[in-house]
Formats: C-alpha cells, sequence, structure tokens
C-alpha cells in the first residue's frame, strides 16, 4: 500500500494533523490527528510505497516492542488509515 | 454510526496558539472550517454549534464578517461595522461594545456559515445572511432588548441543540 498524493502531516499545536497539500479545505471540525508512534510511522513511510511488515520494522526500530505487538499494531494503524482514506491498496 | 476504531475526539485549541496557525494556513491559500466559540455573534451564530468557512482577508469591506486580531493573541469573529482607511471598527452581532483594529489585523473573511448541524453553507454573499445583516445592525439602538428576549424566552423556548 502507499500513502494517499498530497496528504502531508504537520504540527498544529502540538497536535500532529494530517493536511491535505494544495488549496484545499482544511476542516478542523473534522480533523485526523496521530500519536506519537503513529506520526512517526507516517513520516517514514509519507509518499512512499510499503507494507505492514515494514512498518512492524521502523516500530520496532525505535520502540521497546516486540515484533508481534508491533505487527499487530501496524495492522490495526494501516486498518485505521485506509478507513480514513489517507492511504490506499497497491 | 462509524463503527470502526478510528476514535472521535473533541479537541480545544487557545487561540492565541492556534490562531497564528490558522493565519499561515489561509495566507498559504488554504481555506478553513472552524467550531465557533462564544456569543458575540447571536442571535445567527451559536456558541459550539455552529461553525466558519473562513478564507484569507484580501478585499474587506463594512458589513463582512472577519476574523481579526484585535490585540496581541486576542482574536475575534465579528463583523466590520465601519472602514476607515487603515482603521476598523468591528462590533459582533450579539455585543454592544466596538473593537478597533488595523487592516492588516484583519486575517481572515467568513465565506459562509455551517449552521445548526447542516451539510449545507450559508453563504455570506447570499440573501438569507444579507437581509438578516440588514435588519439586524439597524436595530442596534434596541440591540440590549432583543438580545435579552433572545437569551431569557427565546433560547427557553427552542434550545440549541449541539452537535453529538
Amino acid at each position: 500500500m502507499r500513502t494517499k498524493k498530497g496528504f502531508k502531516l504537520r504540527d498544529i499545536c502540538g497536535e500532529k494533523i494530517i493536511v491535505a497539500e494544495g488549496l484545499e479545505n482544511i476542516d478542523f471540525c473534522n480533523i485526523i490527528s496521530m500519536n506519537e508512534s503513529s506520526a512517526y510511522l507516517w513520516k517514514q513511510v509519507e509518499g512512499k510505497e510499503f507494507t505492514v511488515e515494514q512498518l512492524a520494522e521502523l516500530l520496532t526500530d525505535e520502540y521497546e516492542v516486540d515484533k508481534d505487538t508491533a505487527l499487530r499494531d501496524c495492522k490495526a494503524l494501516t486498518a485505521q488509515w485506509l478507513k480514513a482514506q489517507i492511504i490506499e491498496k497497491e | 454510526m462509524c463503527s470502526s476504531n478510528n476514535k472521535v475526539k473533541e479537541i480545544y485549541f487557545e487561540n492565541a496558539k492556534f490562531l497564528p496557525e490558522i493565519t499561515a494556513l489561509l495566507n498559504e491559500g488554504h481555506t478553513v472550517t472552524l467550531r465557533l466559540r462564544g456569543q458575540s455573534m447571536r442571535p445567527f451564530l451559536e456558541d459550539g454549534r455552529d461553525k466558519a468557512l473562513i478564507a484569507k482577508a484580501t478585499y474587506i469591506k463594512k458589513g463582512d464578517a472577519v476574523l481579526a486580531e484585535i490585540s496581541k493573541g486576542v482574536y475575534v469573529l465579528h463583523r466590520i461595522i465601519r472602514l476607515d482607511g487603515d482603521n476598523v471598527t468591528l462590533r459582533g452581532d450579539g455585543n454592544r461594545n466596538n473593537e478597533y483594529c488595523k487592516r492588516e489585523d484583519v486575517k481572515g473573511f467568513v465565506i459562509g456559515f455551517y449552521r445548526k448541524g447542516r451539510e449545507k453553507i450559508d453563504k455570506t454573499n447570499e440573501p438569507k445572511w444579507l437581509i438578516y445583516s440588514f435588519v439586524w445592525t439597524r436595530l442596534y439602538p434596541i440591540r440590549r432588548y432583543l438580545l435579552a428576549f433572545y437569551r431569557r424566552i427565546w433560547l427557553k423556548l427552542f434550545p440549541c441543540k449541539l452537535p453529538v
């Protein structure tokens, strides 16, 4: 899967939110915000192709977490990202 | 309705920190949608219920609803009631006092409002807002009584429904 074109992570008052670049409207009544670890992962794969396994590897590199937990968390995370329509399959 | 595990939560930003960032986004050419706070734009707009669609303020005129920094870190979304060269006088529809700033302090221009949880926008260049504006600003001499009526009677009869 890959991150959708034009979606960039921005820091607004310490809140990490996903904003579509360009002249689009930013709806602060309905924003996608990320916690520290998912924001870290997003930054690593922004604009790139990636797999859940790669995400899990990035997570274990940066955080004290075992491989299975990382894989499970990354599966859940990519499901959320898909639902939020900020990444796409293939 | 949404059965996903994407959590929905309210985040409150501090105006003094948040609105400079909003100003930067407006200057980049974005428009922003913000939830409105406060009662200073009553009776058209309600605290926590309504939203505003805001663009960078390029050309402003008397009667416009704008986002302005009236002193360092203090932002209001009020109506322009007078424009005199570089000097701008603002007044909230639900207020009786004026505020003053310079043209450069007017950061955003309100394109329209999303009221009462509706998806459809009430644009500020459409008859509804223009007629309301025409009438409401001319009723200024009796505004305190109208606002008192709105607060004590109208809102009791027709309480605001806040979005869930």
